[in-house]
């Protein structure tokens, strides 16, 4: 069903993005007030591009390759904007919203597979 | 050449983005609301109720004998069938292929004109995406003018952008107000950066046969019937035979049509209607897909037979279909469509903080006086960007507020719709510049939260009576109207410091105190690397 693999995108897609956003010292520093450590930037980066992917391989084995790929931008479009609001206006609130975000596209998957 | 490409690239943006943002700011608002172009013809026609299905052999028998009585003589009819979510029989015709194109609606069930009130609903908003309300050519080359030089101002705005990645979620409200214009501008344009190349190719290749049309003129000497035909948009059509003959009811055909295509039956066309030669076509609403192909069955006029059927595209015209299809997401369920719409609004953004951020940027000093091409740019933009949801809202307001009975009722809407937008942008002119902005928002956010009370007041229909039918429409209203007036507050609020003068540092964050020790560090870190990357 569309509008569960669409949530499914948006919740993957924002775990992400959140993770790439924590990843750069400018806004690991918006978030925890200190600068990435090393190792922690390096994690982080390779969760984030795992989500991206992750979100491309659900939008197009569910939805095709035709509109999969569409899903899949707008999905990114909007929890990026997301993530650019949080991080201009709550800083704190992204790494919590992120962690709920990771269980919400899980409880999402079984639905999204059933339809 | 003196300067390096990544100047030059920058001064291409900013002046190319200039000469065009106002109309495009126009073209994106109108654009977006078209997402929701039913709705709001729905709306805006609170006669109707949404829901019924319709025999579409009877409408189609209505249609025709409407157009007979009206219109013997045209050389075209169109006949759109009555839909769930358009409850009308919407019929065209015309004397003349270079117009003018005449216009009725009629009640689906009698076939007599419909009671519902006069007005172009969502449709204008629609045309004016495209046409500017202008004749359908003129309005078409500016807009296609625009779209291109946007296509050259998101390409140099890609190129000046220096820090695209490390940016790509940096939207620094607090420092300076050029910093944060910037940043807004950078984030709105580049986080939908897709959507907005996608937006704008695709709606070149919407109209790219009319932009440049020497490919086909040429490769089929003239005979562009013949281009359309091949390439499966529309099936084999006759000249008229020149002598006059009957016309074949309708419905048989149209239910023939529907036992070979499983998709809704959305138009039948007539051309030479009272001619030996009469060719009726039917056409298919598009299979759900990417690609904007509509099926089509066309009948001899005067027999019934069958004269052809649009085949299978091929992979080129399959692939421009599928551009336009992309453009308007007919294809997109109701939350991609939201993210489409979003998409939209943030294209909007880009352009208006775009436009904000030239003034910006220009600042004059406070002694100096702002010159003539300054004052014009600014009054321009207050005129656009706050001068246009004033437009709509009035628009709206109209639908509601004016006799349903009144002469030229759709006509006298959209007057009001210009009349509204010029009165903003001509008032900005007598007033302070920033309370200018403040009033103009102002003044468009009170009148976007009317819509939904005087909606209520004047049709009985509310968000609490049960029904809810405009439950969506009332909370965009809403939503639009809260929106606005954030942006009035914060337009009347008071201005940080220009960049460059000593900016105070961002109010300390909650818990701030334990890492200021932290901060220096960070600081002359990031300061290192702006050099660096410099």
């Amino acid at each position: 069903m569309t509008p569960l693999v669409l949530a499914l995108n948006l919740a993957l897609s924002f775990a992400a993005l959140a993770a790439l956003a924590l990843s750069l010292d400018r806004h690991h520093r918006d978030a925890f007030l200190v600068r990435v450590p090393k190792g922690r930037a390096r994690t982080l980066r390779l969760a984030g591009w795992a989500g991206i992917t992750a979100s491309f391989a659900a939008a197009v084995s569910f939805e095709g390759w035709n509109f999969g790929p569409v899903q899949w931008i707008g999905a990114l479009t909007g929890a990026a904007l997301l993530v650019v609001a949080l991080l201009a206006y709550r800083p704190g609130w992204l790494r919590p919203a992120a962690l709920a975000a990771l269980p919400l596209a899980l409880a999402a998957l079984p639905f999204a597979l059933k339809g | 050449m003196r300067q390096g490409f990544r100047q030059s690239m920058a001064w291409l943006h900013t002046w190319s983005g200039l000469v065009v943002g106002w109309v495009l700011f126009a073209v994106f608002v109108t654009g977006t609301a078209t997402y929701y172009r039913t709705e709001i013809t729905q709306w805006m026609r609170p006669e109707l109720q949404a829901g019924a299905t319709f025999d579409a052999g009877r409408a189609a028998d209505l249609g025709a004998d409407f157009l007979k009585a009206r219109a013997p003589d045209a050389v075209g009819w169109f006949i759109g069938l009555p839909q769930p979510d358009k409850p009308l029989i919407e019929v065209h015709w015309w004397k003349d292929l270079a117009g003018p194109f005449h216009h009725a609606l009629l009640d689906p069930a009698t076939g007599a004109p419909t009671a519902a009130r006069a007005t172009q609903g969502g449709d204008f908003l629609y045309r004016f995406h495209f046409e500017l309300n202008m004749p359908p050519l003129w309005g078409r080359w500016i807009v296609g003018i625009c779209a291109l030089i946007l296509l050259v101002s998101l390409v140099s705005g890609i190129i000046t952008h220096r820090r695209i990645f490390a940016d790509v979620f940096t939207f620094r409200r607090t420092k300076s107000a050029q910093r944060g214009w910037l940043d807004a501008h950078n984030v709105t344009g580049v986080l939908a950066l897709p959507f907005h190349l996608m937006i704008a190719y695709t709606g070149l290749v919407t109209f790219a046969l009319m932009y440049v049309p020497w490919g086909v003129t040429a490769a089929y000497k003239g005979d562009e019937i013949r281009f359309f035909v091949e390439a499966q948009l529309m099936p084999e059509v006759r000249a008229p035979a020149g002598k006059p003959g009957g016309l074949v009811s309708l419905s048989p055909l149209v239910a023939q049509a529907q036992g070979r295509v499983s998709e809704t039956l959305e138009h039948v066309a007539v051309y030479n209607p009272g001619d030996a030669a009469a060719t009726i076509v039917t056409i298919f609403e598009e299979p759900h897909g990417l690609a904007h192909l509509h099926p089509q069955i066309a009948f001899d006029g005067a027999s019934g037979a069958e004269l052809g059927a649009t085949g299978i595209a091929k992979a080129a015209t399959h692939i421009s279909a599928s551009f336009v299809g992309l453009h308007e997401a007919h294809f997109a369920g109701p939350w991609l469509k939201a993210l489409f719409f979003l998409c939209g609004l943030m294209g909007a953004a880009t352009i208006g903080t775009g436009l904000v951020l030239w003034t910006v940027a220009r600042l004059p000093k406070p002694a100096e006086r702002p010159g003539f091409g300054y004052r014009l740019v600014r009054a321009l933009n207050l005129g656009t960007v706050a001068g246009l949801p004033v437009g709509l809202a009035v628009y709206f307001l109209a639908n509601r507020l004016l006799p349903v009975g009144l002469e030229g009722r759709a006509e006298t809407e959209i007057r009001l719709f210009f009349g509204a937008w010029a009165c903003v942008a001509l008032a900005g002119l007598l007033r302070p510049h920033r309370a200018a902005w403040r009033e103009a928002f102002g003044l468009a956010s009170l009148l976007f939260l009317a819509v939904p009370l005087v909606s209520a007041a004047t049709t009985g229909q509310h968000p609490f009576d049960g029904a809810a039918r405009f439950l969506g429409f009332d909370a965009a209203m809403l939503a639009i109207g809260l929106l606005l007036a954030a942006a009035s507050y914060r337009a009347g609020a008071p201005r940080p410091r220009r960049a460059g003068a000593a900016e105070p540092r961002p109010a300390p964050r909650p818990a701030a105190h334990r890492a200021q020790a932290a901060v220096p560090q960070a600081r002359s870190a990031e300061g290192a690397e702006i050099r660096r990357r410099a």
